[in-house]
């Protein structure tokens, strides 16, 4: 079509009413001139109207072939099926709420979920060129990652050629006092380049300096801009405030822009200063970001850190020389493969449940549309083609789908906002979730296509094939479509059941796994001295000394522990332990704990002793191994009973970062408590008394007579008393900390079983929709039968043997689906296998009892059908 | 089919048009059907009436030109003349038929 014509066609539309009358007019006069001309030729004038008629050709049909060809019929079409579509809703509103409530369930679980996949592993990093953003780091082994030490980080930022600027990190959480109550406050201690490896600038005032992160250097602070919100209340003259942080005053010299950084767990940057002592190398605490040259790439920046490396090897230390240096790209890092998959699998899981929604809109579709053949035999009687009826019904689809697609957005919306809590816990900082143009264009999209198929195939039954049998009406290739639907709802239904079932059962055996503690009526909760207030680690070592003693005399309180690590949290610090005859250090986690540790746990005791009051500090360095570590050191030295040998153990300094690596009398051995998620064996741990080896950061354990809830008052009371200035933070019971373990699994087992609810129940409304119907088609032959003497209950067999069928050839397919996902699953679980024959057989006989229970409604109601009437009705 | 009727055969119609505009000067959709059935000296099985469909399209293209006038009858019509374009546009559809059928005659030649 040429654009003269697309125009004119356009045109034409708006013209409609007078290109019509213009038409009226021009087929009048042509018919008018032929009756002339042919009674000029001798005809009567009645049999020259007719021949005019006959010499003209079908008049109707060269109207609609003048309007197909002056514009684009489609549109008009088009806009009138709409109105007709929609008209058609308002008759039938059941119809209509629970065919757009089903679609709106489907569609808004679809994008909701896209958002989370659109922000977690599609769209770009919030950073300006994202891609350019990497990691640096230690490589113990391939895989594996460790922090950077200071001189290490240095020595990379001088020879590393390839970065436009490169920054280290060190977390750290502050009590930020001045305003009300103090609070803790979770920050960053960055070196200046820091945000220029993002490319994020101030919003309000300016972010570091060079000078900034040199001795000397006045203390400053960047805020984000959820902070100033939150503690400032968004005070515009928040650059001259000097707030309080452990004791200091820091100058705030500026504030973040709102957005990714809001959703990182820290709120305040300042400069990260390298103290005289934390110039070793030693000591591996900095994560290094870089972000590389233009034009840089990742293998090149990968091969200069290799080179980089070799250079380094004569400074390095023996037990690192093994060690490589890795870069990866940010983006690649954030998004760990477990959330990845996890992600992936829900949102096949979703896609599924719309899958089932469509076939049940569908479903109701073909039974709304056994009712209208009639109307469409009468359509193509008078005219209308094939094409243009398929046009009507998919239409009518078109603005049932998008009026779901609607209501599915709204759905979405509060199931983001719902899920915000969790989902900020569980994504990556990065990950901006919500709607956006994207998720609504995803949502337009997945909307068309449900149109697509939901409109496809019953537009495509109800085209009347043989206009005779329509008129007469038999809805026979109807039920055949229906059930086949049925069928596919009852198998995706039963891959998701089965699915849920076995994560549950993944979940309820990782509840089971041996934690190794006593977690009832346990309550935990963090402490971080200010270094103004607790400068050496004497002091900190009375503290932790008078709240154990408080505490434990607090009401409610059975007993109480103070620790570095809660129980299965995993240990970051590892150090190394040598044990005389070995050259080889023994890599252990490194644990502090207190004398009430291991009777506040419950933790046994096997050989030897546990750590007590005469461990304090001054007094000969002891150090509890457990199981593990006593393995370990079986296998390396073949000491059979580890207590009582003398060992050495790298002993991080208090403030200070660094390593004293100390001479220690290993005292005895206790049964392991999990460390790491479950799954895997546990690590070698060293636990060393928290007097000995203070720390600023601990974590508080008080084992309570009752609720432990109930006595967090008095437990904030009992440190007051010590120190009024200490914040009490991360307040959680055991059984919510081992929850948040388990969270890797437990949250896809819920998130998968409510689709799978969802999926089940759309498959009953199938089943219960088709039986019904063809209950209602069958009255008359159910009558008859009853008349012949059949009873009720062989009527009510015959219904359910009918739904049976249907639910059966629907397990055997969606059994299939099981098998072909077995891979998928594997991953997923743990210590179950994924074709688990008990989880597979609940699934198939819940299945089952949900279908009957479907079927027996219309079931009933046929049983009860009475023969007279129903002949006399219909006879 | 009929021996002596043959379709209009796919796509000429609006040759068949052009031409008789050409031939003619200006006509009203009567006429021109009237005149393309004459021509073809009654063996063409024309209905009448789809002469408009085409015509709306011919006038859409920009190839002919509609001016009111008034019927034989005295009724208000709309007359149909070439336009420069139109007129180009004959020869080149002149020019595609005639090389279309000498490629089919020639086919046919050879084949027999």
């Amino acid at each position: 079509m040429t654009l003269r014509r697309a125009v004119a066609g356009v045109l034409a539309l708006f013209r409609k009413r007078r290109l019509d009358q213009e038409l009226e007019g021009e087929v009048l006069a042509h018919l008018e001139l032929a009756e002339r001309d042919a009674i000029a030729q001798g005809l009567s004038p009645e049999k020259a109207r007719r021949a005019a008629r006959l010499r003209f050709g079908a008049i109707e049909q060269i109207k609609e072939e003048h309007r197909d060809r002056r514009s684009f019929r489609w549109i008009e079409n088009l806009l009138r099926d709409s109105r007709y579509g929609l008209a058609s809703l308002v008759r039938d509103p059941g119809f209509a709420v629970v065919a757009i409530g089903v679609l709106a369930l489907g569609i808004g679980a679809n994008v909701a979920m896209f958002s989370l996949v659109d922000g977690a592993l599609l769209k770009p990093l919030p950073f300006r060129e994202p891609d350019r953003i990497v990691r640096v780091w230690h490589a113990p082994r391939p895989g594996s990652s460790n922090a950077t030490s200071t001189l290490d980080f240095l020595d990379w930022k001088r020879l590393a050629t390839l970065f436009e600027a490169l920054s280290a990190e060190d977390g750290f959480s502050a009590a930020l006092t001045g305003n009300d109550e103090p609070v803790r406050v979770s920050g960053k201690a960055v070196t200046a380049d820091y945000f220029r490896v993002f490319a994020t600038g101030a919003r309000l005032g300016r972010t570091f300096t060079p000078e900034e992160d040199q001795p000397g250097a006045a203390p400053v602070v960047v805020l984000s801009y959820r902070a100033w919100r939150t503690y400032f209340g968004g005070d515009p003259g928040i650059l001259r405030r000097r707030p309080i942080l452990d004791g200091q005053a820091h100058q705030v010299i500026g504030v973040l822009p709102p957005g990714a950084f809001d959703r990182d767990e820290a709120e305040f940057w300042k400069p990260l200063v390298f103290t005289p002592e934390q110039r070793t190398r030693n000591y591996h605490w900095l994560t290094v970001y870089g972000r590389l040259h233009a034009g840089a790439t990742l293998d090149q920046a990968r091969e200069q850190m290799r080179a980089i490396r070799a250079a380094l090897a004569d400074v390095t230390s023996i037990y690192k020389r093994e060690w490589t240096i890795d870069v990866e790209r940010l983006a690649r890092l954030l998004v760990g493969d477990n959330l990845r998959r996890s992600i992936t699998i829900a949102f096949g899981a979703v896609a599924l449940v719309l899958l089932i929604a469509c076939a049940n809109v569908a479903n109701l579709l073909l039974a709304k549309g056994a009712a209208r053949s009639k109307e469409m035999a009468i359509r193509t009687a008078l005219g209308a083609g094939r094409g243009r009826l398929l046009g009507q019904l998919l239409t009518e689809s078109l603005v049932l789908c998008l009026l779901g697609g609607a209501a599915g957005v709204a759905v979405a919306s509060l199931l983001i906002r719902g899920a915000a809590r969790f989902l900020s816990q569980s994504l990556p900082y990065t990950a901006d979730v919500g709607l956006d143009l994207r998720t609504l264009a995803f949502a337009a999209a997945v909307a068309l296509g449900v149109a697509l198929l939901v409109g496809a195939l019953p537009s495509f039954r109800n085209l009347p094939l043989a206009l005779h049998r329509s008129v007469r009406g038999s809805s026979g290739a109807h039920i055949k479509v229906r059930r086949a639907i049925v069928i596919g709802e009852v198998a995706v239904s039963l891959v998701l059941v089965s699915g849920a079932l076995l994560l549950f059962m993944s979940l309820f055996n990782l509840q089971q796994v041996e934690t190794g503690i006593r977690t009832e009526n346990v309550i935990t909760m963090s402490v971080d001295l200010p270094l103004n207030a607790y400068p050496t680690p004497q002091r900190a070592a009375l503290f932790y000394e008078s709240a154990a003693e408080r505490l434990a005399a607090a009401p409610g309180v059975a007993q109480a522990a103070i620790t570095t690590h809660l129980p299965l949290q995993s240990i970051g610090s590892g150090e190394g332990l040598w044990v005389a005859g070995i050259d080889e250090a023994v890599n252990v986690r490194f644990k502090r704990v207190d004398p009430g540790y291991f009777a506040t746990l419950g933790i046994p005791v096997l050989a030897g002793r546990g750590v007590t009051d005469r461990d304090r500090n001054g007094a000969p360095r002891v150090v509890v191994i457990n199981q593990a570590l006593a393995a370990r050191l079986a296998d390396v030295t073949g000491i059979r009973n580890p207590v009582g040998q003398r060992a050495r153990l790298g002993c991080p300094y208090y403030v200070e970062k660094g390593v004293l690596v100390a001479d220690v009398g290993i005292v005895g051995v206790i049964r392991g408590e999990r460390i790491d998620a479950p799954g895997r064996p546990d690590p070698p741990v060293a636990y060393v008394p928290l007097a000995q080896v203070p720390h600023p950061k601990v974590r508080l354990i008080v084992r309570t007579q009752a609720d432990p809830v109930s006595v967090v008052p008095a437990i904030r009371e009992a440190i007051r008393q010590i120190d009024p200035n200490l914040p009490l933070g991360d307040v959680a019971t055991m059984q919510e900390v081992r929850g948040r373990m388990l969270s890797g699994t437990s949250r896809p087992a819920w998130l998968i079983g409510a689709f799978a609810a969802v999926a089940v129940l759309l498959a009953a409304l199938g089943l219960y929709g088709v039986l019904s119907h063809a209950v209602t088609q069958q009255r008359r032959e159910i009558g008859i039968r009853m008349a012949l003497g059949a009873r009720s209950s062989d009527v009510l067999s015959h219904i359910l043997r009918n739904a049976l069928a249907m639910i059966m050839v629907g397990l055997v397919l969606g059994m299939l689906g099981v098998f072909a996902l077995t891979r998928v699953m594997k991953s997923l679980l743990f210590q179950v296998s994924p074709l688990d024959p008990f989880a597979l057989a609940v699934a198939c006989v819940s299945m089952t009892l949900i279908g009957l229970l479907a079927g027996f409604i219309p079931a009933s109601r046929a049983a009860r059908v009475d023969p007279v009437t129903t002949l006399r009705d219909e006879g | 089919m009929s021996k002596d009727y043959s379709e209009v055969p796919y796509g000429t119609l609006d040759l068949l048009i052009l031409k008789t505009l050409d031939t003619m000067g200006k006509l009203h959709g009567y006429a021109i059907a009237r005149r393309i059935e004459q021509v073809s000296g009654d063996t063409l099985q024309l209905s009448q009436g789809s002469v408009h469909p085409a015509l709306i399209r011919l006038e859409q293209e920009g190839w002919i030109r509609t001016d009111w006038g008034i019927s034989e009858t005295n009724r208000k019509v709309k007359f149909y003349s070439l336009t420069k374009a139109g007129r180009r546009q004959l020869r080149v559809a002149v020019a595609n038929w005639e090389q279309a059928t000498a490629l089919v005659a020639r086919f046919l030649e050879a084949s027999s």
